[in-house]
């Protein structure tokens, strides 16, 4: 069983909001009301006067920082605004009082002065040539958090720039028989973890310390420790159980703004945002794409090219790295001999873009797999021939120089077919196939500590955010030592007893990290042989694991016997340790992906004429895991993420009139509930065991809300006639749509 | 101060008098007076029912009730509804059928649950579905949820 789970239940499970730090004082954030501004004034003296306030952070304070700026791909963002104001919503004060009630009456007691400057208030003004620019320079890092350094052009507000070409696209499209064009737009959503950001922070004499609902807790620790200028080895970093991520607590987000806060205010301060804050924090990036395909007479794809523009918002943060992996995730599982994509990011005055799970993969996948079934259509193929002619099969290129594909791509879309089939006619369901290279960087250590009454720590900074890592952790501790799951115990992350790991994200702790404790559990089974053959004088041969202790030539000897026999006291312990790099496994890490994270969705639907509302009736998913390290936990994910998939397609739209956030609040956020979910819901897990993780397991996670979005727009314009191409699928699209068709149809 | 107000109430089971102020929520109260973590703050206006508690056998969203209306009330959380040690079904069949994961929205949906099976105690689907259809879980997708609930349900 996890061990999360009974916490859970039971209501004992400490959430970073649970936590409490002696001292605490509590802050609450004053933010812009301007989308792009000068701040010409400020004034605190009212709320510094107001009940129980201890200090207000602004602008003023740089003096506190070392680096006032920073980034993960530039160094863009302020801690807290100084003189200028790029979304709403971006902090330009905190209020610290001795409790959150007396920090929100004085919170609002701040006023400040606003110029308005002239705003980008989306992708397409951004990249006008007269448009304002929100970054005068640009300071790029490189290999900071993600690999590699972002394309963007100074003097513009294109922070990405990325190109991924093969073949001669220009040539291709000469020689063509038909050329079909679409274009797809999709909206920004808002991550919506049911717990809000949260963060501690607590200077004293050790350094900084700082809880956090993080997801990665070490870009935290190294982003702090620039802003303050303190040595890495002075800053920690402690993450409880995390109310939900899914990249919105990704690379690094409030920790700097609260850290700050408590360094003015002398004591530990905490921050929680309300729900609506959190959705003017970080958001996933909106794109609008267009993508064209040249086929032969024989209706073969010739070539395929795309252009992705994507809404950045006000800072990068890992945007650049969303856009790339856009391109990357626009080809799709089909043989195209020639391929040009083209993906821009671009700064605007809205709430800054970031991570969300499977970054930039629904975006693509709702172009690439919408253009697919249209191209079918205009052929008058059915759907899954038309994919079926052009798939690629396991071990082919899906972009050169990656690994090649680990999965069957017919099996998958076969699995995905057959589950929805059932009695109905092939034809009528929509369906969506997706490839996606996670961006996994093979770094992550870990610690394995057995103790002398054989209870076993387990030290990792992999944070459990709902996955079950630590059930999938402890799984394979136990089996490595040869040790009941119970005596397993996964430790909360913290920097300062566990190595370093690159992070929770990317479908990639149950592999990287499961690989790490196998290895580190390995350590500890060779030293605890080493140490039972010194003590009893016998050979390592002699010598194996056994619950509770080990088996010695028969005998059964307990982990206390062992120490006594060893320190001649019945107390001490073996600590095994490893490090999982690009080079372990002989290598076999190195190359990316670790492994292909794919998707293959299929649903039927059905639509009310009346009022344009759809249902989803049937839905089935297929994954391709390599191994199910816990079944229900798989599932749960993918079920998970299939349903963010289901919001994206039909409900969920941060808008942005002029630059004011719309709908970024619960009230006026639709996320699905309950009743969207049909009854006939399928779940396919495909494992062959032919992952490079523990027991042949690959990541998975993401793959679930890649298809959702284009299945259900291609079983609509199968079965209702409508094709929409903007996300949502609004019951007023889909009406007007309906309604625009009937002419046709008379 | 003189706005204080005195509240009696049962909680999980246990007799508690406090004076608290007059515009004390709910959540506010169980949480930091009476130590309750397990009611969840989300959405902060009625509707995600992370805050959801049982009064009188009934769900509530604690965050928009006053501690004062509990008054001669008997509240349930889920701590409560473990008896010597023992987890109630639908503790259990949550935890069966993974229809937790990051755990934010559990102790909510628990309660709905609890308060559907008091009522209803073989509720079909689109009985839980109805019953449930106020709690959001951004996490699972539902499907174990429902799962969990009809396993309790014909435990
Ligand atoms: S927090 Fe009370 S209903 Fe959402
Ligand atoms: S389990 Fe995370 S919100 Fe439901």
């Amino acid at each position: 069983m996890r061990p999360d789970l009974l916490e859970k239940v039971s209501g004992q499970a400490e959430f970073i909001s649970d936590v409490s730090i002696d001292g605490m004082a509590f802050g609450k954030i004053v933010r812009s009301t301007e989308p792009h501004a000068r701040i010409i004034g400020m004034d605190i003296s009212l709320a510094e006067q107001a009940n129980g306030v201890v200090c207000v952070l602004t602008g003023d304070d740089s003096d506190l920082l070392t680096q006032t700026d920073w980034g993960l791909f530039y160094e863009d963002r302020p801690v807290i605004a100084r003189d200028r104001v790029r979304y709403v919503g971006e902090p330009v004060a905190v209020v610290v009082a001795d409790t959150q009630a007396h920090a929100e009456a004085a919170s609002r007691l701040v006023v400040v002065n606003y110029e308005p400057l002239p705003i980008c208030a989306t992708a397409e003004q951004a990249l006008a040539g007269d448009a304002p620019l929100l970054h005068e320079d640009f300071r790029p890092i490189s290999d900071f958090y993600f690999k590699g350094t972002a394309r963007g052009k100074a003097g513009t507000n294109v922070f990405q720039d990325y190109l991924l070409e093969r073949g001669d696209v220009d040539s291709a499209e000469r020689s063509a028989h038909r050329i079909y064009e679409h274009s797809y737009s999709f909206p920004g959503i808002a991550h919506f973890a049911m717990e809000p950001h949260c963060a501690i922070a607590r200077f004293d004499h050790a350094g900084l310390t700082v809880w956090s609902g993080a997801q990665s807790p070490t870009a935290v620790q190294k982003v702090l420790a620039r802003v303050f200028g303190l040595p890495i080895a002075r800053v920690r970093i402690i993450v409880p159980y995390v109310g939900g991520g899914f990249g919105g607590k990704a690379s690094v987000k409030i920790e700097p703004l609260v850290a700050a806060a408590a360094r003015k205010a002398g004591r530990p301060v905490k921050v929680l945002l309300s729900a609506e804050e959190s959705m003017l924090t970080c958001r996933r990036l909106a794109s609008n794409i267009t993508i064209r395909t040249a086929i032969d007479a024989d209706g073969a794809i010739l070539s395929r090219t795309g252009d992705i523009v994507m809404d950045g918002g006000a800072y990068a943060d890992t945007g650049p790295a969303v856009a790339l992996k856009s391109a990357h995730r626009l080809v799709g599982p089909y043989r195209l001999p020639n391929l040009r994509i083209r993906a821009r990011a671009v700064y605007t005055n809205t709430v800054p873009g970031a991570a969300f799970r499977s970054i930039g993969g629904p975006q693509a996948v709702w172009a690439t797999e919408s253009h697919m079934d249209e191209i079918a259509a205009e052929l008058g193929e059915d759907p899954v021939d038309f994919r079926s002619r052009h798939l690629l099969q396991r071990g082919d290129a899906v972009i050169e120089n990656l690994r090649p594909l680990d999965v069957d791509p017919a099996a998958m879309m076969d699995a995905a077919v057959e589950a929805t089939t059932k009695g109905h006619n092939r034809a009528s369901r929509g369906l969506a196939l997706a490839v996606t290279d996670p961006g996994i960087l093979p770094v992550a250590g870990a610690i394995v500590r057995v103790h002398a009454d054989g209870s076993v720590e387990v030290r990792s900074m992999s944070v459990e955010i709902g996955q079950g890592v630590r059930g999938v952790l402890q799984r394979i501790v136990a089996a490595t030592l040869s040790q009941q799951p119970e005596v397993v115990h996964i430790l909360d992350p913290d920097t300062a007893s566990a190595p370093y790991d690159w992070g929770t994200g990317a479908s990639r702790s149950s592999m990287i990290m499961g690989l790490a404790v196998e290895k580190a559990a390995g350590d500890a089974v060779s030293k605890l042989l080493a140490l039972a053959s010194e003590a009893f004088e016998v050979e390592t041969s002699a010598i194996s694991l056994a619950p509770g202790g080990l088996e010695i030539g028969g005998r059964s000897v307990s982990f206390r016997d062992l120490f006594h026999a060893a320190h001649g006291i019945d107390s001490g312990d073996v600590t095994g340790q490893a490090s999982i790099t690009p080079r372990s496994l002989d290598g076999k890490l190195a190359q990316a992906p670790l492994f292909w994270e794919t998707a293959a969705a299929a649903c039927t639907v059905s639509v009310d004429p009346d009022t344009g509302v759809v249902a989803l009736d049937t839905y089935a998913g297929v994954a391709d895991i390599g191994r199910a390290l816990n079944r229900s936990a798989a599932e749960g994910q993918e079920e998970g993420a299939a349903v963010q998939g289901l919001g994206h397609a039909l409900f969920e739209n941060l808008v942005f009139d002029e630059g004011q956030p719309m709908t970024a609040m619960p009230l006026l956020y639709r996320v699905p509930r309950l009743s969207d979910i049909p009854a006939d819901w399928t779940t396919v897990l495909i494992e062959n065991g032919d992952g490079l993780g523990p027991m042949g397991a690959k990541g998975m996670g993401e793959g679930g809300i890649l298809g959702m979005a284009p299945a259900i727009a291609n079983a609509l314009a199968r079965d209702h006639g409508v094709r929409l191409r903007d996300l949502p699928m609004t019951p007023e699209r889909i009406w007007t749509a309906l309604s625009s068709r009937k002419p046709h149809a008379s | 101060m003189d706005t204080s107000v005195e509240i009696s109430v049962e909680i999980n089971g246990v007799p508690v008098t406090r004076s608290a102020p007059a515009e004390a929520l709910l959540i506010d109260f169980l949480r930091d007076d009476m130590g309750l973590r397990s009611v969840k703050l989300s959405c902060d206006m009625e509707i995600c029912g992370a805050c959801t508690v049982l009064v009188d056998g009934l769900p509530m969203s604690s965050c928009t009730t006053l501690a004062a209306d509990v008054d001669g009330a008997k509240v349930t959380t889920v701590e409560g509804l473990i008896t010597d040690g023992v987890l109630d079904p639908l503790q259990q069949a949550f935890i069966d059928h993974g229809a937790v994961q990051c755990g934010f929205c559990t102790p909510g949906f628990i309660l709905a649950a609890k308060a559907l099976l008091l009522r209803n105690p073989s509720p079909t689907r689109a009985e839980i579905v109805s019953a449930l259809d106020g709690n959001i879980c951004r996490c699972t997708g539902y499907s174990k949820i429902v799962e969990a609930v009809r396993h309790a349900a014909s435990a």
